[in-house]
Parts: C-alpha cells; sequence; structure tokens
C-alpha cells in the first residue's frame, strides 16, 4: 500500500472524535476528504455548485485517496455523466483495489455503458473476494454472457449450483436462475442438454413457472425436429392460453405446416385440425380467425359467414380491423363485401311491415336494431378502405339517425373526413362522439388528437385536461411528465404546420428527453435485478433499452427537428421572421393555456400557480420515496429539476449552431441499421451542410439500399453530384477517393445530370411524389422556372397517382417559390 | 403498455413503474395485441409486499385496461385469468386484491359480475383527487 500522504493524516484525536467537518476543516483547511465530504453533504441539501466545487478542491488537494475519487464519481453517477463518473470510479480503485461497493457502483456504471470486457474483470474480482453472496456468480455469469462468451457463462453457473446447498422449496427467484440456464444452453445450441435440464428440474418443481416451462420444451423440441413430442407441447400450450397465436404457429411448424403461407396440398389437413382446435376451445375465436386466413376463396365464403354474422350479433367494434388484413386477397374482399351488405338488405327488408306474418316473428329479435348498427358500421369502414368515402359517410348518416347515441359512429366519420383531408370537420365529428360518453379517456384522447391535427392547440389542451391532474401546472405538463408521446409528437406536429417552429422543437426535444429517461431507467436494475434473481427478463430490457432510439415516435421527432434545423440553417432568417411575427401573439396564447386554465382572474391565478407549486413538491417527494424504496439506494443525489429557462423553445430555435443539435438528435439512429429511409435522408441533409461529405454520401448509398428509386434520394444524388463537381479537390484530402468511389456507387449512369432528372422523371411518369421529386431535380439544375412548372402541373393529369397525402408537395413550398404551387396543395392537404 | 394506459385511464404512471413490475414479478403481467403486435390491452399485476401479520401471500392488480375500440372480446377477462393463474400458480397467491373508484361502474362491473370479485371495504379518499376506492378481492382457492 502506498503510505498515508502527510495532508491526508490527521492527528489521532481528531480522526477518531465525531467531530464535523466544518470542525475539522477550521484546523486543517486544505484536508481533501473531508472537503469533499462536505461537498457530498451540501449536495445532499440541494446546494449543488457549491457541494461540487468543494468536492472538485478536494480532489485536487488529494489526488491519490479512493474516498475523494469515490465522491467525485458519486455526483458524476447522480448527474448521469456515466462516462465520467466511470472515470473517476477506476480512479478510486487505484486506490483501494479492493473496495467492494466502488467495484459494484463500477460494475453498474460498466453495464450502462455496454463496456463488457471491463465488466468481466469487476466481476471476476467481485467474485473472488466476496464468494459467499450469490449475486456475485450470476453477476459473473451474466457478463460473460453479455460479452458473447456463453460457454464462460455456463461453466460459472454450473459452479454455483454444485456450491449450493439448503435451496429453499419452492423458490420463484431459484426458479429463474434455472430457467436461465436452460436459456443458456438452448442459445449455445446444446438442445439435448438444455431439455434434459429443464425436464429434470421441472419435475423436481425447482422450476415453479409452468408456463416458462412448457413454452420452452415446445420451443427446443420443435429446434430438434421431435415432432411428435413438439406438436403435443404446443398442444398443451393452446390448451392453457388459446388466445396466443404464436401457439398455433408453432404447432403447425412441428408439422412443417407454415400458418402464413400453407400449400394447397396441405390445405384441407390445416384447415381440420383448426376447425378441431375450435370445438376444443369453444371460448376462442383464434382457430376460426386462423381458418379465415388459410380457407380457399372457395371455402371462405360459409365460413366467413358465420364469423362475421357472430362479430356482428355481439357488436364486436373492432370486426372490421380484424378482418382488413384478409382483403389483401382481392376475391376475400369482394366476397366480404357481398356478405355484409347481403345481411344489411336482409336486415332493412325485415323492417318493413310484412302481410305474411311468419318472417316478421323471426326478425323481431330485439337485437336485430343494434345488428343493423354494427353491419352499417362494418359496411361504413369497408367502403372508406376502398375509398368510396362518400358511400362510407352515406351509411354513417343511415346509422346516426338510426342511433344518434353510438360513439363510434362519429369516431368513424372523424376517420373519414381526415381521410378525406378535412381535419377540422373530422374534429368536431370526434368531439360529438366524446360528448356522448364525458367519463371516456379514450374518447376524449381522440377528440384532442383530432383538435391538434386540426390546429386547435388550445382547445385540444382544455380536452387533455379533462383528465389530466388537476394540481398539475398545465395538461401539456402532466402528460409530458408521464411520457405521453403521443401528446408530445402531436403538438409539435401543429406547431409545426403552423410555423411555430420553436414551439415544435420545445416538444420534440421533449420527446427526446422522454427517452433520456428511458435510458436511464435501466439503471437501476443492473444491480436491482440480480438481487431479486430476475435475469430473463432483466436480458430482455437489455436488448430493450438497446434498440430503444429505433422506436417510430423518437424517429419521427428526431427527423422533424433536423429539418426545422436544417431549414434555419438554410435561411437563418426565418427564425427573426418567426419570433418578430409569431413571438408576441404565439407566446401570449401559449402562455394563457399553459400556466393557467383560461378564464382565471388574476388573484385566482396567483393561487392557482402557488397550488400548482405545492403539488409539483410534494410529487417530487413521492417520487423520491419510491425511488428510494425501489433501490435501497441513496438518490438524493439525482439533480433536482431546474426550472425551464426557455419555455416557448425560442433558445432552440436561435441557437447558434443549429446543424450541431440537429446531429445530436439523429446521431443516436446511425448504428441501429433503421430501414426508415428518412432518417438516412436527414442524415444526408446534415451531414452535407456540416461538410461531413463521407458521412453523407455513406447515409445515401443506405439510403439507396432501401429504395432506389425514392424520390427524396432523388433529390440528394443530384445534390451532391453537382456540390462534389464544385468542390476544389484539396477540400476533400485524403478522403477524396472513398468518396469518388461511393459516388460511383451511387450514380452508376454515366450521364449528364440534366439526363439524369429527366430519365428519372420518364422512370416513375405515374407517381406525383417521383415528379416533385424530379421538379426539384431541375430546380438543383438552375432549369427555367416554366420547365419547372411544368412538371409540377403534370402532377395533375389524369394518369398520375396523385394521392392525398402527397407531403413533399409542402415541403416543397419553402424552397421553391413558385406561385403556382398553392394549386396542387389545396388539392392535397397536408399529412 | 404505457402508451394504452394514457389513453384509456386516468391513473397514469411513468415507464419506471411498469419496469419495476416486469423485473420483480416477470410473469404476472400480460398484453393483448392486434394483429400488427400493437398492444391493445394489458393487465399489469404484483404480488403485495407488504404482508400484514396473519395475512396470507396474495397477488395485487395495479392495472388494467382495454382500448375502446377492442371491447366486447372479452379480452379483459382473459388477461386477468392468465395473470391470476400465475400468482397462484408461481407464487402460491391465496387471493388477489384490487381497488377500484367507487364511481367507475363500467370496472365495478368487470370486477364484480365477470370476474367474481367481492367488496371487502371502502378506503376513503384512495385517488389523488380525493375520491373513495372499494377494496376487493377474489379467491385464488
Amino acid at each position: 500500500m502506498t503510505p498515508t500522504p502527510a495532508k491526508r493524516a490527521l492527528p489521532p484525536k481528531e480522526s477518531s472524535l465525531p467531530k464535523t467537518a466544518d470542525q475539522i476543516l477550521k484546523k486543517f483547511p486544505e484536508h481533501g476528504e473531508t472537503l469533499c465530504m462536505k461537498g457530498l453533504i451540501l449536495t445532499h441539501m440541494g446546494k449543488r455548485e457549491e457541494g461540487l466545487e468543494l468536492v472538485k478542491k478536494g480532489v485536487r488537494l488529494d489526488l491519490t485517496s479512493h474516498i475523494v475519487w469515490h465522491v467525485f464519481g458519486l455526483i458524476q453517477k447522480g448527474e448521469k455523466n456515466y462516462e465520467e463518473a466511470l472515470k473517476s470510479y477506476t480512479q478510486a480503485l487505484r486506490f483501494d483495489k479492493e473496495n467492494m461497493n466502488i467495484l459494484r457502483d463500477a460494475a453498474h456504471l460498466q453495464t450502462q455503458l455496454r463496456l463488457y470486457d471491463g465488466l468481466i474483470d469487476t466481476r471476476f474480482l467481485l467474485l473472488k473476494l466476496r464468494p459467499n453472496l450469490r449475486q456475485n456468480w450470476i453477476g459473473l455469469a451474466l457478463a460473460y454472457h453479455l460479452n458473447g462468451n456463453l460457454a464462460e457463462a455456463k461453466t460459472v453457473l454450473e459452479q454455483y449450483e454444485r456450491s449450493l446447498k439448503n435451496v429453499p422449496d419452492y423458490d420463484p427467484e431459484q426458479s429463474d436462475l434455472l430457467l436461465y440456464h436452460v436459456r443458456i444452453l438452448e442459445d449455445m445450441g446444446e438442445l439435448a442438454e438444455a431439455l434434459t435440464f429443464l425436464d429434470v428440474n421441472a419435475k423436481s418443481r425447482s422450476i415453479v413457472d409452468r408456463i416458462a416451462v412448457m413454452e420452452t420444451r415446445a420451443r427446443i423440441l420443435s429446434k430438434q425436429g421431435t415432432r411428435a413430442d413438439a406438436e403435443q407441447a404446443w398442444r398443451a400450450l393452446i390448451q392453457c392460453n388459446p388466445d396466443n397465436t404464436s401457439y398455433y404457429h408453432g404447432l403447425f411448424r412441428s408439422k412443417d405446416i407454415d400458418l402464413g403461407d400453407v400449400k394447397n396440398a396441405d390445405r384441407s389437413e390445416t384447415l381440420l385440425l383448426l376447425r378441431d382446435l375450435s370445438v376444443q376451445n369453444p371460448r376462442t375465436i383464434t382457430p376460426k380467425r386462423l381458418e379465415l386466413m388459410v380457407a380457399s376463396v372457395e371455402g371462405f365464403k360459409s365460413l366467413a359467414n358465420d364469423y362475421i354474422l357472430c362479430g356482428l350479433k355481439k357488436g364486436i367494434p373492432s370486426l372490421f380491423a380484424d378482418l382488413k388484413p384478409l382483403y389483401l386477397d382481392t376475391q376475400k374482399r369482394a366476397i366480404t363485401e357481398e356478405l355484409v351488405d347481403g345481411h344489411r338488405r336482409t336486415l332493412e327488408e325485415g323492417f318493413l311491415p310484412h302481410e305474411s306474418s311468419g318472417n316478421v316473428a323471426e326478425n323481431q329479435d330485439s337485437d336485430v336494431p343494434t345488428t343493423y348498427l354494427w353491419t352499417l358500421y362494418f359496411l361504413a369502414q369497408h367502403f372508406s378502405h376502398t375509398g368510396q368515402h362518400s358511400r362510407a359517410l352515406s351509411l354513417l348518416s343511415t346509422a346516426i339517425s338510426h342511433t344518434p347515441t353510438l360513439p363510434e359512429l362519429y369516431t368513424l366519420k372523424g376517420r373519414i373526413l381526415k381521410r378525406l383531408g378535412d381535419y377540422y370537420k373530422a374534429s368536431l365529428a370526434v368531439n360529438e362522439a366524446r360528448l356522448l360518453d364525458g367519463q371516456d379517456r379514450f374518447l376524449n384522447t381522440k377528440a384532442a388528437k383530432y383538435k391538434l391535427r386540426a390546429g386547435l392547440i388550445e382547445e385540444a389542451s382544455d380536452i387533455f385536461g379533462l383528465f389530466t391532474k388537476k394540481d398539475a401546472i398545465s395538461p401539456g405538463a402532466d402528460l409530458e411528465e408521464m411520457q405521453s408521446l403521443l401528446y408530445l409528437t402531436e403538438e409539435g406536429n401543429a406547431y409545426r404546420r403552423q410555423g411555430k417552429l420553436h414551439h415544435a422543437l420545445k416538444k420534440y426535444h421533449a420527446v427526446r428527453k422522454v427517452f433520456e429517461e428511458f435510458e436511464d431507467d435501466q439503471f437501476d436494475f443492473h444491480g436491482y435485478s440480480l438481487r431479486k434473481f430476475t435475469i430473463n427478463i432483466y436480458l430482455n430490457l437489455l436488448s430493450w433499452e438497446d434498440r430503444l432510439w429505433s422506436h417510430p415516435a423518437y424517429i419521427h421527432s428526431a427527423i422533424s427537428a433536423s429539418q426545422i434545423y436544417v431549414q434555419v440553417s438554410d435561411n437563418p432568417s426565418l427564425t427573426g421572421a418567426i419570433l418578430s411575427t409569431g413571438k408576441k401573439s404565439a407566446s401570449d396564447e401559449y402562455d394563457k393555456t399553459i400556466s393557467c386554465p383560461a378564464g382565471l382572474s388574476t388573484e385566482e391565478e396567483k393561487k392557482a400557480k402557488k397550488k400548482a407549486k405545492k403539488a409539483q413538491q410534494k410529487q417530487e417527494e413521492l417520487k423520491k420515496a419510491a425511488t428510494a424504496a425501489l433501490t435501497n439506494e441513496d438518490k438524493t443525489l439525482d439533480p433536482t429539476p431546474q426550472r425551464d429557462e426557455d419555455p416557448d423553445g425560442i433558445k432552440l430555435l436561435t441557437n447558434p449552431d443549429p446543424l450541431e443539435r440537429a446531429w445530436k438528435l439523429l446521431s443516436p439512429l446511425l448504428r441501429l441499421s433503421i430501414s426508415n429511409i428518412e432518417v438516412w435522408i436527414s442524415i444526408y441533409d446534415v451531414a452535407v451542410r456540416r461538410g461531413k461529405y463521407l458521412q453523407a454520401i455513406r447515409a445515401l448509398n443506405y439510403a439507396k439500399g432501401l429504395d432506389a428509386s425514392h424520390p427524396e434520394l432523388h433529390v440528394r444524388c443530384l445534390h451532391f453530384r453537382k456540390l462534389y463537381e464544385s468542390l476544389p479537390s484539396s477540400s476533400l484530402a485524403s478522403a477524396g477517393t472513398v468518396i469518388s468511389i461511393a459516388l460511383e456507387a451511387l450514380i452508376t449512369e454515366k450521364m449528364t445530370l440534366e439526363a439524369y432528372n429527366a430519365q428519372y422523371l420518364q422512370r416513375h411518369s405515374a407517381s406525383a411524389r417521383a415528379a416533385l421529386g424530379a421538379a426539384r431535380g431541375l430546380q438543383i439544375l438552375n432549369s427555367p422556372r416554366d420547365e419547372i412548372e411544368g412538371v409540377v402541373f403534370g402532377t395533375l393529369n389524369p394518369q398520375v397517382d396523385l394521392p392525398l397525402k402527397v407531403s413533399p408537395c409542402w415541403r416543397f413550398e419553402p424552397v421553391c417559390e413558385l406561385s403556382a404551387i398553392h394549386r396542387p396543395r389545396l388539392m392535397c392537404g397536408h399529412s | 403498455m404505457q402508451a394504452c394506459n394514457l389513453q384509456n385511464l386516468p391513473e397514469n404512471y411513468t415507464m419506471r413503474y411498469y419496469l419495476y413490475h416486469a423485473m420483480t414479478w416477470p410473469s404476472l403481467s400480460y398484453v393483448a395485441e392486434d394483429a400488427k403486435g400493437r398492444i391493445v390491452g394489458y393487465v399489469l399485476a404484483k404480488m403485495e409486499e407488504d404482508i400484514a401479520p396473519g395475512d396470507e401471500p396474495h397477488g395485487h392488480l395495479t392495472s388494467i385496461s382495454v382500448l375502446r375500440s377492442y371491447r366486447r372480446l372479452g379480452l379483459a377477462k382473459k388477461l386477468m385469468l392468465q395473470s391470476q393463474d400465475a400468482m397462484a400458480s408461481i407464487y402460491k397467491a391465496s387471493y388477489v386484491s384490487l381497488h377500484v373508484r367507487k364511481s367507475n361502474r363500467a370496472a365495478l362491473s368487470l370486477y364484480r359480475d365477470s370476474l367474481g370479485f367481492t367488496v371487502q371495504d371502502i378506503e376513503k379518499k384512495y385517488y389523488a383527487d380525493g375520491e373513495d376506492a372499494y377494496a376487493m378481492r377474489l379467491s385464488l382457492k
């Protein structure tokens, strides 16, 4: 051990007496460890900055003390700065190699940062120091597993299991560990061993999760190809839970049949077995639904008739959504239409007074009127789906005059109007649905969402507010606190459509914050799950976290925000324009909706604010208590939420380096091989403007692999090649060759850019999106205005497929100031 | 599950709370998915951690809900049965408890009429807004 430095050693009296830090510091103002402890205490008391300053000073004064580094690491960990915290812990371990607390914290940090090589070393040391703690064994096995070394993980588990004595009978924790052992064997491909291990431990009741045993068995038997046994295992599972479709798929795979694609030769056998399962499990519709999928067109009609009539009689609202996937087969779609429409006619005839009384009695069934209603509801969805919106609307108005109190009729009306591009009337219809059942939050959420789509942000907030916490600062604040991605993205989109880009950025960044919270959430479980022995689900958590940023809501927000940043970077005067025209009214309106419910006097407003503040404090306390209970750890180091310095997002919009901010949003997506082409287009847009040409062209090549003829890609290809030709070769330096090779892979045709653009237009002449892409290509090539207009107007040609949602239209507009562009836009509406 | 809860119910939780359930009692919570794998209903359940002296181990239903557009399929009941089964077989739960708002008639009828719960007690001001709750129970024996 290194000798104790003179400055650290306190006279025996000072170190043994419980003096306060202050008293010690009075005599020994340069004592680093005490300074750090005082800093830690201050941080706990909420004096963060002062505390941090002291800790940093303490570290400087005593660089070889493990205590100062440990304290510094604790504070960095509390700030979620995991990289720096790990560095401090590593320093601390240099001076106290076998400190259990520091080692354990370091292991959690290494897991959080996915540094698995280092994790193995730490876990190994922990086990060596305390082999009697069972979690140390599991920790090491997991570290090997995460680093891809299953064989070592298995060895550690076996050693651990051999060392076990006195396992309590019927122990759910031990049970999960044994299941984990099976999982490792299975992943290693040692199927026979896995199966024996499973069976022995299931029999002795050491594994108590019956469903998990059955699922694992069925899966392993299927992998082994032990057909008869596998079939038995899947059948047993279906008995336990006849609504789980994956069990049916498993059962049929054991018979070499792919339920999603049944060969003609297997069809009758498949249908027979499904029928059988349906009889055995009368309470489920799952096998019946599978029959519909498997049936040939000939057999479909009678099966569908029973299935649909039953659904309509029961008034199952999801019946159409359930059947819609079958419409991929257009014949099945036609049969469905014929059946349901025929049923409608029969019911309508039943309502007419009949002279011959026989039929009337039969049709006077009390549920006929509701069946009729659900039949109309189904047909309206059907016709809207097939593009016959006015027919759908007229069916709905029949239904509404028949029964004006069914909310579903109005929500559907809203959805159809939305498809037609009338967002305002759509929001009115859905609001009617909400008024019919004010207790239902589902309808409330829908109504508010439709208000946002229609740009009625304030009204939406009021509606949301009917179900959010009354003591929250605003409805939006509660929804944000509860991590509502739906609210944040929809409101961000609404602001963006209104051109209030600062508010939009604010919401998109709030989405990012939610995902940061999700990412941080795993931290406590690195220790917790080991203590609780819930290893299998913990491994699932880690892989969920690894893919976290590929969530559609994050992708959408990252793309939208980076598009705004690119827009601002291309046209910096935009921010001034937005803030000078929009600021007053926009922020006033925002303040009104956010800071207090409309219509309160100043006095009431003050009271409400005070109440909200109190409530927030209380909530913080509760949250802290809950966290402490969960982790048994001191969590008071978490930074206290600071006051929002930028409630309107103005600082975001006027940030001096918008491209840097955009890049920060996009970068988590880079390594996730995302198949959404817009991600790569956005990566290009930002990278190319930051002068990162290699990154830019790589993004384009990735995009090409996803959809080579995508119009947005076409525009970027032209853009990049034109840019490349204009760059002095010196500016590319060594990357030049790589870029030119990548460019050749991107544009293989040897022709001028004008010809390249013309060829693109010709190849995709029937697509409006492609035509607009080509028009933007012309714009990049500085073609004359009338030529560009010609291409744009070409989209109005009847042969061109012009979908309602041609989003490039409105994205096109700010770039190209064409007077004429408004015409197609009016027809399009925006998505 | 979180999105489904936020869309449907007034009692909401942050992701952390869902993870806590999953990481502690991984086999007690179930979801219902549509054909595309979107969650349309869920049951979030746990075992009671603080058992009063003399009380037996028992499960607790934290939250259950089904999207309005997926009702009348009996999903809530099916989800509930799977969860109950796991409580009894893995954790030897002798009963399952839950709380429901006094005013929530629809939920009350689901618990009482289709699932067989009975009202044990009324807990005054159980909810943050001051509303009372019925404490209900179902025996698993």
